[in-house]
Protein backbone atom coordinates (compact mmCIF):
# COMPACT_ATOMS: atom_id res chain seq x y z
CA UNK A 1 0.00 0.00 0.00
CA UNK A 2 1.34 3.68 -1.11
CA UNK A 3 0.49 5.81 2.04
CA UNK A 4 1.34 9.48 0.52
CA UNK A 5 0.79 13.20 3.45
CA UNK A 6 0.77 16.25 0.94
CA UNK A 7 2.08 19.28 3.06
CA UNK A 8 4.65 21.74 3.37
CA UNK A 9 6.42 20.07 6.48
CA UNK A 10 4.00 22.07 9.74
CA UNK A 11 3.46 20.47 12.68
CA UNK A 12 0.23 19.21 11.12
CA UNK A 13 1.68 17.04 8.96
CA UNK A 14 3.79 15.40 11.38
CA UNK A 15 0.86 14.48 13.63
CA UNK A 16 -0.90 13.28 10.74
CA UNK A 17 2.16 11.34 9.38
CA UNK A 18 2.45 9.96 13.05
CA UNK A 19 -1.21 8.90 12.95
CA UNK A 20 -1.22 6.95 9.98
CA UNK A 21 2.05 4.78 11.04
CA UNK A 22 0.50 4.26 14.03
CA UNK A 23 -2.30 2.62 12.34
CA UNK A 24 -0.64 0.81 9.63
CA UNK A 25 1.53 -0.63 12.55
CA UNK A 26 -1.38 -1.83 14.68
CA UNK A 27 -3.27 -3.41 11.52
CA UNK A 28 0.14 -5.02 10.64
CA UNK A 29 -0.27 -3.29 7.31
CA UNK A 30 3.30 -3.08 5.05
CA UNK A 31 2.53 0.47 3.64
CA UNK A 32 4.92 2.73 1.71
CA UNK A 33 4.99 6.30 3.24
CA UNK A 34 6.01 9.44 0.40
CA UNK A 35 5.89 13.03 2.07
CA UNK A 36 4.87 15.57 -0.80
CA UNK A 37 5.51 18.92 -0.05
CA UNK A 38 6.10 20.71 -3.62
CA UNK A 39 3.06 23.01 -3.99
CA UNK A 40 2.72 21.53 -8.15
CA UNK A 41 2.76 17.97 -6.77
CA UNK A 42 -0.37 18.77 -4.14
CA UNK A 43 -2.51 20.82 -6.69
CA UNK A 44 -2.54 17.69 -8.56
CA UNK A 45 -4.37 16.05 -6.14
CA UNK A 46 -7.27 18.32 -6.23
CA UNK A 47 -6.77 19.70 -2.21
CA UNK A 48 -6.81 23.16 -0.93
CA UNK A 49 -5.73 22.92 2.19
CA UNK A 50 -3.29 20.46 3.62
CA UNK A 51 -2.14 18.26 5.10
CA UNK A 52 -4.02 15.47 3.61
CA UNK A 53 -3.96 11.95 3.58
CA UNK A 54 -3.79 10.22 -0.06
CA UNK A 55 -4.09 6.17 0.37
CA UNK A 56 -3.10 4.31 -3.47
CA UNK A 57 -3.49 8.07 -4.93
CA UNK A 58 -7.28 8.35 -3.43
CA UNK A 59 -7.70 11.52 -1.39
CA UNK A 60 -9.15 10.47 1.67
CA UNK A 61 -8.79 13.61 3.89
CA UNK A 62 -7.77 17.10 3.08
CA UNK A 63 -7.10 20.17 6.13
CA UNK A 64 -7.63 18.41 8.74
CA UNK A 65 -6.57 15.49 11.10
CA UNK A 66 -9.18 12.49 10.75
CA UNK A 67 -9.93 10.45 13.65
CA UNK A 68 -7.92 7.55 14.67
CA UNK A 69 -10.94 5.22 13.75
CA UNK A 70 -11.38 7.00 10.75
CA UNK A 71 -7.89 6.31 9.46
CA UNK A 72 -8.22 2.99 10.77
CA UNK A 73 -11.37 2.04 8.50
CA UNK A 74 -9.61 3.78 5.11
CA UNK A 75 -6.13 1.34 6.03
CA UNK A 76 -8.34 -1.55 6.64
CA UNK A 77 -10.37 -1.20 3.62
CA UNK A 78 -8.02 -0.12 0.78
CA UNK A 79 -6.25 -3.49 2.79
CA UNK A 80 -8.46 -6.07 1.41
CA UNK B 1 30.74 56.05 30.16
CA UNK B 2 32.84 53.37 29.73
CA UNK B 3 31.75 50.09 28.30
CA UNK B 4 30.66 48.12 31.19
CA UNK B 5 28.33 50.87 31.77
CA UNK B 6 27.07 50.85 28.04
CA UNK B 7 26.77 47.17 28.91
CA UNK B 8 24.49 47.03 31.73
CA UNK B 9 22.52 49.86 30.47
CA UNK B 10 21.72 47.93 27.30
CA UNK B 11 21.10 44.87 29.31
CA UNK B 12 18.69 47.14 32.02
CA UNK B 13 17.09 48.17 28.97
CA UNK B 14 16.48 44.79 27.11
CA UNK B 15 14.69 43.65 30.19
CA UNK B 16 12.98 46.71 30.98
CA UNK B 17 11.05 46.27 27.58
CA UNK B 18 10.34 42.53 28.03
CA UNK B 19 8.89 43.45 31.48
CA UNK B 20 6.40 45.49 30.20
CA UNK B 21 5.65 43.37 27.82
CA UNK B 22 4.69 40.65 30.04
CA UNK B 23 2.84 43.20 31.88
CA UNK B 24 -0.88 43.57 32.54
CA UNK B 25 -1.80 45.31 29.25
CA UNK B 26 0.02 43.33 26.42
CA UNK B 27 -1.50 40.21 28.38
CA UNK B 28 -5.01 41.26 28.19
CA UNK B 29 -4.44 41.09 24.47
CA UNK B 30 -2.06 38.22 23.66
CA UNK B 31 -3.58 35.36 25.69
CA UNK B 32 -6.87 35.95 24.49
CA UNK B 33 -5.65 36.70 20.59
CA UNK B 34 -3.84 33.16 21.07
CA UNK B 35 -6.65 31.12 22.07
CA UNK B 36 -8.93 33.37 18.81
CA UNK B 37 -6.41 32.29 16.58
CA UNK B 38 -6.13 28.45 18.10
CA UNK B 39 -10.20 28.79 17.62
CA UNK B 40 -10.14 30.07 14.06
CA UNK B 41 -7.59 27.74 12.95
CA UNK B 42 -9.66 24.16 14.26
CA UNK B 43 -13.55 25.40 14.57
CA UNK B 44 -13.99 27.36 11.39
CA UNK B 45 -15.01 25.04 8.77
CA UNK B 46 -12.87 26.27 5.54
CA UNK B 47 -15.56 25.60 2.85
CA UNK B 48 -17.69 27.89 4.30
CA UNK B 49 -15.64 30.47 2.68
CA UNK B 50 -13.63 28.77 0.26
CA UNK B 51 -17.25 28.11 -1.66
CA UNK B 52 -17.30 31.62 -2.87
CA UNK B 53 -13.79 31.43 -4.35
CA UNK B 54 -14.58 29.28 -7.06
CA UNK B 55 -14.71 30.08 -10.86
CA UNK B 56 -17.97 30.80 -11.50
CA UNK B 57 -18.00 33.02 -8.44
CA UNK B 58 -19.03 37.18 -9.61
CA UNK B 59 -16.39 39.59 -8.91
CA UNK B 60 -18.27 41.16 -6.19
CA UNK B 61 -18.77 37.98 -4.23
CA UNK B 62 -14.93 36.40 -5.00
CA UNK B 63 -12.95 39.88 -4.12
CA UNK B 64 -14.49 40.11 -0.77
CA UNK B 65 -14.46 36.72 0.02
CA UNK B 66 -10.72 36.29 0.04
CA UNK B 67 -10.17 39.56 1.79
CA UNK B 68 -12.14 38.08 4.89
CA UNK B 69 -10.41 34.66 4.10
CA UNK B 70 -7.61 36.35 4.46
CA UNK B 71 -8.14 37.24 7.62
CA UNK B 72 -10.43 34.05 8.87
CA UNK B 73 -8.14 31.34 7.09
CA UNK B 74 -4.66 32.88 6.95
CA UNK B 75 -3.70 32.55 10.06
CA UNK B 76 -1.79 29.59 10.04
CA UNK B 77 1.13 29.80 7.17
CA UNK B 78 0.17 26.31 6.15
CA UNK B 79 -2.83 27.29 4.82
CA UNK B 80 -1.90 30.23 3.11
CA UNK B 81 0.33 28.82 0.53
CA UNK B 82 -1.89 25.75 -0.49
CA UNK B 83 -5.35 28.09 -0.47
CA UNK B 84 -3.46 30.51 -2.64
CA UNK B 85 -2.20 28.40 -5.27
CA UNK B 86 -5.78 26.49 -5.48
CA UNK B 87 -7.24 30.14 -5.97
CA UNK B 88 -4.95 31.29 -8.19
CA UNK B 89 -5.01 27.72 -10.20
CA UNK B 90 -8.29 26.51 -9.74
CA UNK B 91 -10.48 28.64 -8.32
CA UNK B 92 -11.53 32.69 -8.87
CA UNK B 93 -7.97 33.42 -10.52
CA UNK B 94 -5.01 35.75 -9.98
CA UNK B 95 -6.50 39.04 -8.85
CA UNK B 96 -8.79 36.99 -5.66
CA UNK B 97 -5.69 34.37 -5.02
CA UNK B 98 -3.74 38.35 -4.79
CA UNK B 99 -6.12 39.90 -1.99
CA UNK B 100 -6.11 36.90 -0.03
CA UNK B 101 -2.35 36.60 -0.26
CA UNK B 102 -2.34 40.54 0.90
CA UNK B 103 -4.50 40.61 3.08
CA UNK B 104 -3.77 37.22 5.43
CA UNK B 105 -0.62 38.48 6.60
CA UNK B 106 -1.67 41.90 7.80
CA UNK B 107 -5.13 41.74 9.16
CA UNK B 108 -4.84 38.87 11.68
CA UNK B 109 -6.28 38.50 14.87
CA UNK B 110 -3.04 38.61 16.48
CA UNK B 111 -1.09 41.10 14.53
CA UNK B 112 -3.90 43.90 14.76
CA UNK B 113 -4.81 43.57 18.63
CA UNK B 114 -1.34 43.23 19.49
CA UNK B 115 -0.69 46.13 17.35
CA UNK B 116 -3.28 48.64 18.41
CA UNK B 117 -2.24 48.17 22.32
CA UNK B 118 1.04 47.94 21.48
CA UNK B 119 1.11 51.67 19.23
CA UNK B 120 -1.98 52.54 19.09
CA UNK B 121 -5.85 51.90 18.04
CA UNK B 122 -5.34 54.66 14.99
CA UNK B 123 -2.50 52.61 13.20
CA UNK B 124 -4.61 49.41 14.23
CA UNK B 125 -7.77 50.70 12.16
CA UNK B 126 -5.77 52.01 9.20
CA UNK B 127 -3.93 48.67 8.61
CA UNK B 128 -7.38 47.49 8.58
CA UNK B 129 -8.90 49.35 6.20
CA UNK B 130 -6.00 50.01 4.24
CA UNK B 131 -5.00 46.61 3.67
CA UNK B 132 -8.62 45.29 2.54
CA UNK B 133 -8.98 48.65 0.29
CA UNK B 134 -5.24 48.13 -1.06
CA UNK B 135 -5.72 43.98 -1.61
CA UNK B 136 -8.77 44.10 -3.78
CA UNK B 137 -7.12 47.17 -5.52
CA UNK B 138 -4.11 45.28 -6.00
CA UNK B 139 -5.76 42.14 -7.26
CA UNK B 140 -8.25 43.79 -9.53
CA UNK B 141 -4.99 45.76 -10.91
CA UNK B 142 -3.48 42.15 -11.11
CA UNK B 143 -6.47 39.90 -12.57
CA UNK B 144 -6.62 43.16 -15.56
CA UNK B 145 -2.93 42.86 -16.10
CA UNK B 146 -2.57 39.39 -16.78
CA UNK B 147 -6.66 38.77 -17.91
CA UNK B 148 -4.67 36.77 -20.87
CA UNK B 149 -3.38 33.82 -18.98
CA UNK B 150 -6.14 34.07 -16.33
CA UNK B 151 -8.40 32.57 -19.87
CA UNK B 152 -6.08 29.50 -20.03
CA UNK B 153 -6.46 28.75 -16.64
CA UNK B 154 -10.29 28.73 -16.66
CA UNK B 155 -9.78 26.04 -18.36
CA UNK B 156 -8.19 23.80 -15.99
CA UNK B 157 -10.58 25.01 -12.78
CA UNK B 158 -13.45 24.34 -15.15
CA UNK B 159 -12.76 20.65 -14.47
CA UNK B 160 -11.99 20.82 -10.94
CA UNK B 161 -14.56 20.21 -7.84
CA UNK B 162 -12.13 21.63 -5.44
CA UNK B 163 -13.82 24.81 -4.64
CA UNK B 164 -17.75 22.92 -4.76
CA UNK B 165 -17.77 21.50 -1.11
CA UNK B 166 -20.27 23.94 0.81
CA UNK B 167 -20.43 24.35 4.50
CA UNK B 168 -21.54 26.88 6.64
CA UNK B 169 -20.48 27.85 9.97
CA UNK B 170 -22.63 26.58 13.23
CA UNK B 171 -24.01 28.91 15.60
CA UNK B 172 -22.48 27.71 17.68
CA UNK B 173 -19.20 28.19 16.39
CA UNK B 174 -20.01 32.00 16.32
CA UNK B 175 -21.26 32.67 19.57
CA UNK B 176 -17.76 31.33 21.04
CA UNK B 177 -16.25 33.38 19.27
CA UNK B 178 -17.37 36.55 20.05
CA UNK B 179 -17.13 35.47 23.60
CA UNK B 180 -13.67 35.49 22.90
CA UNK B 181 -13.89 38.70 21.19
CA UNK B 182 -15.49 39.90 23.81
CA UNK B 183 -12.51 38.69 26.05
CA UNK B 184 -9.95 40.33 24.35
CA UNK B 185 -12.24 43.21 23.76
CA UNK B 186 -13.15 43.92 27.69
CA UNK B 187 -9.26 43.36 28.48
CA UNK B 188 -8.24 46.15 25.89
CA UNK B 189 -10.51 48.77 25.60
CA UNK B 190 -9.83 52.10 27.66
CA UNK B 191 -12.98 53.08 28.95
CA UNK B 192 -14.05 54.59 32.06
CA UNK B 193 -16.87 51.58 32.25
CA UNK B 194 -14.02 49.39 32.19
CA UNK B 195 -11.25 51.59 33.99
CA UNK B 196 -13.26 53.18 37.12
CA UNK B 197 -12.18 51.44 40.08
CA UNK B 198 -16.12 51.08 42.00
CA UNK B 199 -14.29 49.09 44.93
CA UNK B 200 -10.89 48.49 46.04
CA UNK B 201 -9.15 45.95 48.81
CA UNK B 202 -6.06 47.40 50.42
CA UNK B 203 -3.15 44.89 51.45
CA UNK B 204 -1.31 46.03 54.75
CA UNK B 205 2.45 45.79 54.38
CA UNK B 206 5.14 48.02 54.40
CA UNK B 207 7.31 44.95 51.86
CA UNK B 208 5.32 46.01 48.40
CA UNK B 209 7.42 49.68 49.17
CA UNK B 210 10.70 48.06 49.46
CA UNK B 211 10.18 45.34 46.63
CA UNK B 212 9.02 48.04 43.80
CA UNK B 213 11.83 50.43 45.16
CA UNK B 214 14.14 47.24 44.36
CA UNK B 215 12.41 46.47 40.63
CA UNK B 216 13.02 50.07 40.15
CA UNK B 217 17.09 49.51 41.26
CA UNK B 218 17.35 46.57 39.01
CA UNK B 219 15.42 47.40 35.76
CA UNK B 220 15.49 51.99 36.01
CA UNK B 221 11.96 53.28 34.55
CA UNK B 222 12.90 55.18 31.80
CA UNK B 223 9.83 57.70 30.45
CA UNK B 224 11.90 59.59 27.89
CA UNK B 225 12.71 56.06 26.15
CA UNK B 226 9.15 54.76 26.67
CA UNK B 227 10.96 52.14 29.38
CA UNK B 228 8.28 51.53 31.70
CA UNK B 229 10.14 49.39 34.65
CA UNK B 230 8.18 46.33 36.52
CA UNK B 231 5.62 47.55 38.91
CA UNK B 232 5.22 44.44 42.00
CA UNK B 233 1.97 43.88 40.29
CA UNK B 234 4.05 42.97 36.64
CA UNK B 235 6.08 40.95 39.04
CA UNK B 236 3.40 38.57 39.77
CA UNK B 237 2.20 38.27 36.61
CA UNK B 238 5.37 37.25 35.37
CA UNK B 239 5.27 34.82 37.82
CA UNK B 240 2.28 33.53 36.71
CA UNK B 241 3.10 33.14 33.23
CA UNK B 242 6.01 31.09 34.38
CA UNK B 243 4.07 29.12 36.44
CA UNK B 244 1.25 28.60 32.91
CA UNK B 245 4.77 27.98 31.02
CA UNK B 246 5.68 24.80 33.07
CA UNK B 247 2.07 23.65 33.39
CA UNK B 248 1.71 23.56 29.56
CA UNK B 249 4.03 21.14 28.80
CA UNK B 250 2.51 18.65 30.75
CA UNK B 251 -0.89 19.60 30.26
CA UNK B 252 -0.93 20.97 26.89
CA UNK B 253 1.90 18.66 24.50
CA UNK B 254 -0.14 15.77 24.25
CA UNK B 255 -3.48 17.48 23.88
CA UNK B 256 -4.95 15.53 21.07
CA UNK B 257 -4.77 11.95 23.14
CA UNK B 258 -7.21 13.48 25.65
CA UNK B 259 -7.88 16.27 28.81
CA UNK B 260 -5.41 15.64 31.81
CA UNK B 261 -5.69 16.94 35.49
CA UNK B 262 -2.54 19.44 34.10
CA UNK B 263 -4.61 20.68 30.77
CA UNK B 264 -7.10 22.01 33.69
CA UNK B 265 -4.78 23.53 35.62
CA UNK B 266 -3.08 25.19 32.81
CA UNK B 267 -6.29 26.66 31.64
CA UNK B 268 -7.18 28.15 35.41
CA UNK B 269 -3.63 29.08 35.76
CA UNK B 270 -4.47 31.14 32.19
CA UNK B 271 -7.91 32.15 33.33
CA UNK B 272 -6.62 33.35 36.63
CA UNK B 273 -3.56 35.30 35.56
CA UNK B 274 -6.48 37.20 33.27
CA UNK B 275 -8.22 37.97 36.35
CA UNK B 276 -5.15 39.02 38.54
CA UNK B 277 -4.34 41.65 35.10
CA UNK B 278 -7.28 43.37 34.71
CA UNK B 279 -7.77 44.86 38.31
CA UNK B 280 -5.99 48.46 38.82
CA UNK B 281 -3.11 48.11 41.39
CA UNK B 282 -1.89 51.49 43.12
CA UNK B 283 1.08 51.16 45.55
CA UNK B 284 1.32 53.14 48.96
CA UNK B 285 3.30 53.86 51.94
CA UNK B 286 1.22 51.24 53.98
CA UNK B 287 0.74 48.87 51.17
CA UNK B 288 -0.95 47.59 47.67
CA UNK B 289 -4.33 48.67 47.03
CA UNK B 290 -6.35 46.75 44.78
CA UNK B 291 -9.08 48.72 42.72
CA UNK B 292 -11.68 46.18 41.28
CA UNK B 293 -13.09 47.86 38.30
CA UNK B 294 -15.30 47.06 35.28
CA UNK B 295 -12.54 45.19 33.38
CA UNK B 296 -12.32 42.58 36.53
CA UNK B 297 -16.03 42.12 36.56
CA UNK B 298 -16.55 41.88 32.81
CA UNK B 299 -13.23 38.99 32.21
CA UNK B 300 -14.73 37.12 34.82
CA UNK B 301 -18.35 37.09 33.27
CA UNK B 302 -16.69 36.43 29.72
CA UNK B 303 -14.64 33.53 31.07
CA UNK B 304 -16.88 31.96 33.31
CA UNK B 305 -19.29 31.77 29.65
CA UNK B 306 -16.35 30.74 27.51
CA UNK B 307 -15.38 27.60 30.04
CA UNK B 308 -19.50 26.85 30.46
CA UNK B 309 -19.73 26.58 26.53
CA UNK B 310 -16.16 24.83 25.83
CA UNK B 311 -17.72 21.82 27.98
CA UNK B 312 -20.84 21.97 27.10
CA UNK B 313 -21.30 23.02 23.49
CA UNK B 314 -17.85 21.27 21.76
CA UNK B 315 -17.24 17.75 21.62
CA UNK B 316 -14.15 16.34 23.61
CA UNK B 317 -12.10 16.64 19.34
CA UNK B 318 -13.06 19.95 18.99
CA UNK B 319 -11.50 20.72 22.49
CA UNK B 320 -8.48 19.42 21.73
CA UNK B 321 -7.92 20.25 17.91
CA UNK B 322 -8.83 24.02 19.69
CA UNK B 323 -6.02 23.85 22.31
CA UNK B 324 -3.63 21.79 20.32
CA UNK B 325 -3.78 25.09 17.90
CA UNK B 326 -3.31 27.26 20.46
CA UNK B 327 -0.80 25.41 21.77
CA UNK B 328 1.23 25.94 18.67
CA UNK B 329 1.10 29.53 17.95
CA UNK B 330 2.27 30.10 21.91
CA UNK B 331 5.41 27.98 21.00
CA UNK B 332 5.81 29.13 17.24
CA UNK B 333 5.61 32.87 18.08
CA UNK B 334 6.12 33.57 21.87
CA UNK B 335 9.83 32.42 21.89
CA UNK B 336 10.95 34.61 18.97
CA UNK B 337 8.48 37.32 20.59
CA UNK B 338 10.51 37.54 23.10
CA UNK B 339 13.76 37.31 21.87
CA UNK B 340 12.70 40.13 19.50
CA UNK B 341 11.31 42.14 22.15
CA UNK B 342 14.94 41.94 24.29
CA UNK B 343 16.89 42.71 21.11
CA UNK B 344 14.11 45.93 20.26
CA UNK B 345 14.75 47.36 23.37
CA UNK B 346 18.07 46.95 23.14
CA UNK B 347 18.58 48.48 19.91
CA UNK B 348 16.84 51.49 21.43
CA UNK B 349 19.69 52.71 22.99
CA UNK B 350 21.91 51.90 20.74
CA UNK B 351 20.64 53.64 17.69
CA UNK B 352 20.85 57.71 17.81
CA UNK B 353 17.40 59.32 17.57
CA UNK B 354 18.89 61.72 15.59
CA UNK B 355 19.54 59.18 12.50
CA UNK B 356 15.94 57.95 12.68
CA UNK B 357 14.57 61.34 12.66
CA UNK B 358 16.87 62.41 9.91
CA UNK B 359 15.47 59.83 7.80
CA UNK B 360 11.89 59.03 8.54
CA UNK B 361 10.96 61.87 11.52
CA UNK B 362 8.30 63.29 9.18
CA UNK B 363 6.01 62.09 6.46
CA UNK B 364 7.25 62.57 3.10
CA UNK B 365 7.28 60.71 0.08
CA UNK B 366 11.31 59.15 0.88
CA UNK B 367 10.74 58.83 4.52
CA UNK B 368 7.68 56.07 4.07
CA UNK B 369 9.49 54.35 0.65
CA UNK B 370 12.71 53.97 3.12
CA UNK B 371 9.74 52.67 5.84
CA UNK B 372 8.71 49.94 3.34
CA UNK B 373 12.08 49.16 2.28
CA UNK B 374 13.32 48.45 5.11
CA UNK B 375 10.64 46.00 5.72
CA UNK B 376 11.77 44.16 2.53
CA UNK B 377 15.23 43.72 3.66
CA UNK B 378 14.80 42.87 7.66
CA UNK B 379 12.62 39.88 7.98
CA UNK B 380 11.07 39.28 11.66
CA UNK B 381 9.05 36.39 12.49
CA UNK B 382 6.02 37.05 13.22
CA UNK B 383 4.55 40.01 15.59
CA UNK B 384 8.10 40.68 15.87
CA UNK B 385 7.31 43.87 13.73
CA UNK B 386 5.28 45.69 16.23
CA UNK B 387 8.09 46.13 19.04
CA UNK B 388 10.25 46.91 16.43
CA UNK B 389 7.91 49.62 15.19
CA UNK B 390 7.44 50.83 19.02
CA UNK B 391 11.01 51.25 19.04
CA UNK B 392 11.10 53.24 15.95
CA UNK B 393 8.41 55.47 17.54
CA UNK B 394 10.10 56.17 21.14
CA UNK B 395 12.88 57.28 18.69
CA UNK B 396 11.17 59.98 16.74
CA UNK B 397 9.76 58.25 13.55
CA UNK B 398 6.41 59.60 12.39
CA UNK B 399 3.25 57.24 12.29
CA UNK B 400 2.65 57.70 8.49
CA UNK B 401 6.49 55.90 7.62
CA UNK B 402 5.71 53.77 10.60
CA UNK B 403 2.56 52.57 9.05
CA UNK B 404 4.37 52.07 5.98
CA UNK B 405 6.58 50.12 7.35
CA UNK B 406 3.84 47.95 8.97
CA UNK B 407 1.93 47.38 6.08
CA UNK B 408 5.21 45.98 3.93
CA UNK B 409 7.01 44.15 7.06
CA UNK B 410 4.75 41.14 6.74
CA UNK B 411 3.15 41.51 3.29
CA UNK B 412 7.21 41.67 1.28
CA UNK B 413 9.65 39.94 3.28
CA UNK B 414 12.76 37.95 0.73
CA UNK B 415 11.35 34.58 2.22
CA UNK B 416 7.59 35.23 1.30
CA UNK B 417 8.60 36.80 -2.13
CA UNK B 418 10.59 33.61 -2.89
CA UNK B 419 7.77 31.16 -2.55
CA UNK B 420 5.00 33.48 -4.07
CA UNK B 421 7.23 33.13 -6.86
CA UNK B 422 7.42 29.90 -7.17
CA UNK B 423 3.31 29.51 -7.65
CA UNK B 424 2.59 32.25 -9.80
CA UNK B 425 5.91 32.65 -11.38
CA UNK B 426 9.07 35.73 -12.01
CA UNK B 427 6.61 38.29 -13.87
CA UNK B 428 3.80 38.35 -11.83
CA UNK B 429 5.33 38.19 -8.58
CA UNK B 430 7.63 41.42 -9.60
CA UNK B 431 4.16 43.25 -10.87
CA UNK B 432 2.89 42.15 -7.66
CA UNK B 433 6.15 43.03 -5.76
CA UNK B 434 6.03 46.50 -6.95
CA UNK B 435 2.55 47.06 -6.36
CA UNK B 436 2.84 46.77 -2.85
CA UNK B 437 5.53 48.78 -2.67
CA UNK B 438 3.75 51.41 -4.17
CA UNK B 439 0.22 51.12 -2.18
CA UNK B 440 2.34 50.53 1.37
CA UNK B 441 4.18 53.71 0.48
CA UNK B 442 0.92 55.96 -0.51
CA UNK B 443 -0.60 54.67 2.63
CA UNK B 444 1.78 55.80 5.34
CA UNK B 445 1.78 58.93 3.14
CA UNK B 446 -2.35 59.59 3.01
CA UNK B 447 -2.14 58.17 7.01
CA UNK B 448 0.61 60.49 7.52
CA UNK B 449 -1.41 63.63 5.90
CA UNK B 450 -4.55 62.39 7.63
CA UNK B 451 -2.95 62.49 11.13
CA UNK B 452 -1.17 65.62 10.60
CA UNK B 453 -4.18 67.80 9.28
Amino acid sequence: MEIKILGGGCPKCERLEALAREVAGELGIDARFTKVKEMSKIMAYDVMTTPALVVDEKVMSSGRIPAQEEVRAWLAEANK
Amino acid sequence: MNLTDALLNALQSGLGGLASYLAAHVLLCLLPAFFIAGALAALLPKEAITRYLGREAPKWISYPASALGGFLLAVCSCTIMPLFASIYKKGAGIGPAVTFLFVGPAVNILAISFTGVQIGMDIALARIVLSLVFGILIGLLMAWIFRKDDAEHAKAAAESQVFAAKATIPARTVVFFLLLLGTLIAGTLQIGLLRDVFFSVKIPGGWALSLQSRLDKLVPPNPALGIEGISVHGLLLIGMLVLIALAAIKGFKDIFKGFTGWTILTLGLIALTLVIASFAVSLTGSGLVLGINGRFVAEILFMAAIWWMGATAFNSEERQEWLWETWRFVKQIIPLLLVGVFAASIARTLIPAAWIQSIAGRNTLWANLAGVLFGVFMYFPTLVEVPVAQTFLSLGMHRGPLLAYLLADPELSLQSILITNSVIGKKKTAVYVSFVTVFSTLSGLIFGWFISS
